[in-house]
C-alpha cells in the first residue's frame, strides 16, 4: 500500500547528510549553475546541431518526466501508459494543423486540454483502483490509444504511417532551427517547473503526498482523495499533451511507433531514476535516459541491453534515485511565503476556535448513532447499535476484541457506510458522507495501528489536518495569491500550535518515520487536532504506551476537553478509562450491552460476563 | 458453423499459450506481489531457444527417434533452460531490490525485460525467424468433420496435461499448500516454518519453464517468431491472469483459454484490426466491475 516506506531509511540518511532542514545553499548554487549551463549549451562553439537536438529531446523527456512525476512521484499512482496522453497531444496538434492550418502554438492549449480531458474521461471510472490494478489499466489505455491510431478511425490518424507535413511553430519569428526549438522547449519547461515547485510547497502538493504515503489516512483526515488523484492525472496529462504538441511540430510528423509501451516504461524509469517527487531529480533522470543511448551509440546493437542492465543496477544500489526529494523545513515554507512583498496584514486570528465549553450539557447529543448495522459477507460486525456522544464529555467505548468497536469508528468516520440506521452529528445526518466531508464537519480521528505519513516531516503530517480548513486550489497556489499566502501562514501557525500541544514542537522538521513509537501516537493526535474538530475519535490511543506515558496522555485528553473538544475513545486500558471518561459504552459481538458511568459498569453482570466469561463456564 | 468451430479450436490453441504464460504471472504475483514484466520475454527466449535446438542439434535426435522425439527432446531442454533463466532473473534482479519496495521492483522488472529482449535481438538478430517446415509435423486430419492438425492436438494435449499437473501440485500437494500460504501472507508463512525462499525458487523455475514450453509451441504453431513477441504475449497473458483472478491458479488457466477464444471469435466475426482494442477494453471493464476476476474472491482492506 505504501509505495515508499522502504526507501525511507536511505532518504533519511540522505537528508541528514545534506543538513536536514536548512535551505541548502550549495543546492541553490548547483541549480543556478545547471540553469546557466542549459541556457548556454547550444551557443558553445563545439556543439553542433546534432547535440542541440539531443538537448531538445532531453527537454521533451524532461517535460514528460515532470508530467509523469505528478502522477507517479507526487501521488504514487502507477501509471505505465502515460505515453497515451503524450500521443493525444501530438495527434490533436497534427490533425488540427494539417486539416485546418491552425498555427502550432495556438494549438498548444488545445493539445493540453484534449489530453487533460481524455485523462479525466478514462481515469474517472478507474481511479479507485489500487496499485498494480491501476498500473494495468494504464497499460491498457496506452495500448488502446496506440492501436486506435494504427487503425486510422475515420481516416483521421493516418494509420501506421501517421500524419506528415505538420507546420513549424511561429513565435514572432518562425521557429525552425535546432537552437530555436531547444530554447522553445526549455522556456516552456522553465515556466512549468516554476509552477510545479510552487505547487509542491502548497496545500495541493502536500495533499498529493499524503495520498502517496497513506491513502486511507489522507481521506480520513480530510483530503478528497478522488479529487486530488484525478486532478493529478489531468494535470499530468495536460503537460504531456504540451510535450506532444512541441514534439509533433519538431518532427513535422507523428506516427504510432513513437508512442509505444516502451516509451511509457522509459518515462516511468525517468521518475524512479531521478527520485520520486523530485523535480531536479526528474530532470537528471531525463538527462540519463537521453544521453545514455548517445554515449553507447557505437554499440548500437547492445545499447538497450546495457540500458536494461543499468536500470537494474540503479535499483539495486540507489533505489531512492539520483536526487531524492528533500522535505522543506517549516522555516523554508515560511520564508517562501514571505517572498519579496510583505504579507498583507496578518490574518485577524488565524484559527477558528473550537466551540467553547459553555455549550456543554446541551440537550441534544453531539453525535447520535441510531440503529446502525453493518455486516461483512453475512457476518454481522455491528448491529442495532445506538450510541450518543454528549458535548463536553469523554466517552469511552470498551469491549472485548472483535466486539465491533473499530468497525463502529469506521462507520462514524465514514470509512464504511452503515447498511441500516443513521448517524448524525450536530443535528445533521452524516452517514453516507465520504470520510473527508465528515472531517470538514468536525470529526477527526486517529488509527489503532498508527498511520502517519512516514516520509514527510512532522509539521507536514500535522498540516494534513489543516487541509480541510483551507481552500487554496491550483491557481491560487501557483500564483501565490495573497489569500493563499494568508491561508498558508495561518495553517502553518495552527499546525505549530498543535505540535506544541502534544510536545512535539522540537521535532517539527524531523521525518515522521524517525519518531519513536510513543511519539507517533502523539503526532497522530496532533494531526487530528489540526483539523479543529468538535469531536475527536481516538482508537486505542494508549496501546503500546507505558504507565508514565499513559498518565501524560490522560492529562492531554483532559486538557483537550477543557478546550471544548469532545472525545470518543476506544480503550483497553481500564485505568485510562477510569481516569478520564465520563461515560462508558460497552460493546460485545457488535451490540451495545451496557452503558453508564465507569463505577456502574464495573458491577454490571453482563459486562463482567463479556470480559471474564459466564460463571457457569 | 464449421468456421465457428475452427475459430474455437484455434482460439483454444492460442488460449492454451496464454494460459501457460498466465500461470507463471499468476504464481509469481501471488507470492511476490510483483508483475514479472520479464516473463513475456522469457517466453520469447523459449521460442528462440527451441528454434535453435530444432534447427541445429535436434536433426540428429530426429533422425534416430523421429520427429516427435525430436520435439519432446527440444521441449525438455527449453523448459530446463528457461526455468534456469527465470531463477537467475529472480536472484539478480528481484531479490536484491525487494527491500526497496514495489516501485523499484517495477523498474527493475522493466530493466530485465528490456535486457532479455535486446539480448535476444543481439544474439538472433532483429529480423523474424521462421521454423523450417522439416522440423514441424504436418500431419492433418479431420475430427468429426473439423480439419485439425496433429500439432494442434499435441499442443492442446500437452497444455492441458501441464495445467492439470500444476493444478494438482498447487491445490492438492503439501508444497502447493505452502505456495498458497506464502501467497496469502508471506510473513505469517515464514513464521509458520514455510521456507518462502524455496517457494520463490519453485515459482520462478516453474513459471518461466512453462512459459518457455509455451514459447516453443507457439513458434511451432505459427512458424514465425520475432525478438519482441514476448511483450505482446506477455500483456495478453497478463490480461488473462486478471480475467481469471490474479494469484489464482485455476483462474489463470480459465482466463487464458477464455481470452484465446474471445480473441479468435472477435477477429473472425468482428474485426481483426480492432481485436486487441476490444481485449484491452475487456480488461478495463473487468477491473472496473469485477476487479478480483472470474474466480477471485473479494478481500476487504483492514483499516
Amino acid at each position: 500500500m505504501n509505495v515508499s516506506k522502504s526507501l525511507l531509511d536511505r532518504i533519511g540518511a540522505f537528508s541528514s547528510k545534506s543538513g536536514g532542514g536548512k535551505p541548502p545553499l550549495r543546492g541553490r548554487r548547483l541549480i543556478v549553475a545547471s540553469v546557466a549551463l542549459l541556457m548556454l549549451f547550444p551557443l558553445l562553439p563545439f556543439i553542433d546541431n546534432y547535440w542541440v537536438d539531443v538537448g531538445f529531446y532531453f527537454g521533451i523527456y524532461a517535460l514528460l518526466g515532470l508530467s509523469l512525476n505528478i502522477v507517479l512521484g507526487e501521488v504514487g499512482l502507477f501509471d505505465l501508459g502515460h505515453t497515451a496522453f503524450y500521443a493525444i497531444g501530438a495527434y490533436v496538434t497534427a490533425i488540427l494543423n494539417t486539416k485546418f492550418h491552425i498555427p502550432i502554438l495556438a494549438l498548444l492549449p488545445f493539445s493540453a486540454l484534449a489530453a487533460g480531458l481524455f485523462a479525466w474521461l478514462v481515469t474517472a471510472p478507474v481511479i479507485h483502483l489500487k496499485g498494480d490494478y491501476l498500473c494495468i489499466v494504464t497499460i491498457g489505455i496506452g495500448e488502446i490509444v496506440r492501436l486506435t491510431m494504427i487503425n486510422n478511425p475515420f481516416g483521421l490518424t493516418g494509420g501506421p504511417n501517421g500524419i506528415n507535413g505538420i507546420d513549424t511553430p511561429n513565435l514572432v519569428v518562425p521557429i525552425i532551427s535546432s537552437r530555436q526549438f531547444y530554447y522553445l522547449i526549455w522556456a516552456i519547461i522553465g515556466i512549468i517547473a516554476f509552477g510545479l515547485v510552487r505547487l509542491q510547497r502548497s496545500r495541493v502538493g502536500r495533499a498529493w503526498n499524503y495520498i502517496r504515503e497513506d491513502e486511507t489516512a489522507a481521506e480520513a483526515l480530510g483530503v478528497d482523495v478522488r479529487h486530488y488523484k484525478l486532478a493529478a492525472f489531468v494535470l499530468g496529462a495536460a503537460l504531456a499533451g504540451i510535450a506532444g504538441n512541441i514534439y509533433a511540430s519538431k518532427q513535422m510528423s507523428v506516427s504510432p511507433e513513437s508512442f509505444t509501451f516502451m516509451e511509457s516504461s522509459l518515462l516511468f524509469c525517468i521518475v524512479l531514476l531521478g527520485g520520486l517527487g523530485s523535480i531536479p531529480g526528474t530532470m537528471l533522470g531525463a538527462l540519463a535516459i537521453t544521453v545514455f543511448p548517445e554515449i553507447f551509440r557505437p554499440f548500437a546493437k547492445y545499447r538497450l541491453m546495457f540500458f536494461g542492465l543499468a536500470l537494474l543496477l540503479m535499483m539495486i544500489f540507489r533505489p531512492a534515485g539520483f536526487l531524492p526529494r528533500l522535505r522543506e523545513s517549516g522555516e523554508t515554507l515560511r520564508a517562501a511565503l514571505r517572498g519579496k512583498r510583505r504579507l498583507p496584514a496578518q490574518a485577524k486570528n488565524d484559527e477558528v476556535q473550537a466551540t467553547p465549553l459553555a455549550m456543554a450539557g446541551q440537550a441534544s447529543p453531539l453525535l447520535e448513532v441510531r440503529g446502525a448495522e453493518l455486516s461483512f459477507g453475512g457476518v454481522s460486525a455491528v448491529s442495532c447499535m445506538d450510541a450518543d456522544v454528549v458535548r463536553g464529555r469523554i466517552t469511552a467505548l470498551i469491549g472485548p476484541n472483535g466486539a465491533g468497536k473499530t468497525t463502529l469508528f469506521n462507520l462514524i468516520t465514514g470509512i464504511y457506510k452503515p447498511q441500516k440506521g443513521k448517524i448524525s452529528f450536530k443535528g445533521g445526518k452524516i452517514s453516507g458522507d465520504s470520510p473527508h466531508a465528515i472531517v470538514r464537519k468536525g470529526i477527526a480521528r486517529t488509527f489503532q495501528n498508527i498511520r502517519i505519513f512516514p516520509s514527510l516531516t512532522c509539521l507536514e503530517n500535522v498540516l494534513c489536518g489543516q487541509h480541510c480548513r483551507g481552500s487554496a486550489g491550483f491557481v491560487a497556489s501557483i500564483l501565490r495569491l495573497p489569500s493563499q499566502r494568508r491561508e498558508e501562514a495561518a495553517m502553518l501557525s495552527s499546525a505549530d500550535r498543535c505540535l506544541e500541544r502534544v510536545g512535539l514542537a522540537e521535532s517539527a522538521d524531523r521525518l515522521a518515520s524517525s519518531l519513536p513509537y510513543g511519539k507517533r501516537r502523539y503526532l497522530e493526535i496532533a494531526r487530528a487536532l489540526a483539523a479543529q474538530p468538535d469531536l475527536i475519535v481516538l482508537d486505542e490511543p494508549s496501546s503500546g504506551l507505558n504507565d508514565g506515558e499513559t498518565a501524560d496522555l490522560a492529562k492531554l485528553l483532559l486538557s483537550l476537553l477543557a478546550d471544548g473538544v469532545s472525545i470518543l475513545l476506544i480503550e483497553h486500558d481500564m485505568s485510562l478509562v477510569d481516569m478520564v471518561s465520563d461515560h462508558v459504552i460497552v460493546m460485545q459481538s457488535g451490540r451495545k450491552i451496557a452503558e453508564g458511568a465507569m463505577c456502574d459498569i464495573r458491577r454490571d453482570p453482563r459486562v463482567i460476563e463479556a470480559y471474564l466469561g459466564s460463571e457457569e463456564d | 458453423m464449421s468456421t465457428f468451430i475452427e475459430q474455437l479450436v484455434n482460439g483454444l490453441t492460442v488460449g492454451s499459450f496464454y494460459a501457460l504464460v498466465a500461470l507463471g504471472y499468476s504464481m509469481v504475483y501471488g507470492v511476490m506481489k510483483l508483475i514479472n514484466f520479464a516473463h513475456g520475454d522469457l517466453f520469447a527466449f523459449g521460442a528462440y531457444l527451441g528454434y535453435t535446438i530444432l534447427t541445429s542439434a535436434a536433426g540428429k535426435v530426429t533422425a534416430s527417434i523421429g520427429i516427435w522425439g525430436g520435439m519432446a527432446f527440444t521441449a525438455g531442454i527449453v523448459a530446463i533452460c528457461v526455468a534456469a533463466a527465470g531463477v537467475l532473473v529472480e536472484r539478480v534482479a528481484y531479490r536484491p531490490v525487494y527491500p526497496s519496495g514495489r516501485l523499484s521492483l517495477v523498474v527493475s522488472a522493466l530493466g530485465v525485460a528490456i535486457f532479455i529482449q535486446n539480448s535476444i535481438m543481439a544474439i538472433w538478430g532483429s529480423r523474424p525467424r521462421a521454423f523450417p517446415a522439416s522440423v514441424v509435423p504436418s500431419l492433418r486430419f479431420s475430427l468429426l468433420g473439423i480439419p485439425v492438425t496433429a500439432l494442434q492436438i499435441t499442443i492442446l494435449g500437452i497444455s492441458f496435461a501441464l495445467m492439470f499437473a500444476i493444478w494438482m501440485i498447487v491445490e492438492k500437494s503439501t508444497f502447493g499448500a505452502a505456495i498458497r500460504a506464502s501467497a496469502l501472507d508471506r510473513e505469517t508463512a515464514t513464521l509458520l516454518g514455510i521456507d518462502v525462499r524455496k517457494v520463490i525458487f519453485f515459482v520462478f523455475a516453474l513459471g518461466p519453464g512453462l512459459g518457455g514450453v509455451a514459447g516453443l509451441m507457439n513458434g511451432l504453431y505459427y512458424r514465425a517468431i520475432s525478438f519482441n513477441m514476448g511483450w505482446n504475449y506477455g500483456l495478453k497473458a497478463f490480461t488473462a491472469t486478471i480475467l481469471g483472478g490474479i494469484g489464482n491458479i485455476p483462474g489463470a488457466m480459465i482466463g487464458g483459454l477464455l481470452l484465446g477464444i474471445v480473441e479468435s471469435l472477435l477477429s473472425g466475426y468482428v474485426s481483426g484490426a480492432w481485436k486487441d482494442v476490444f481485449v484491452f477494453l475487456l480488461l478495463i471493464a473487468i477491473l472496473i466491475f469485477r476487479p478480483t476476476g472470474i474466480l477471485g474472491e473479494k478481500t476487504a482492506e483492514k483499516v
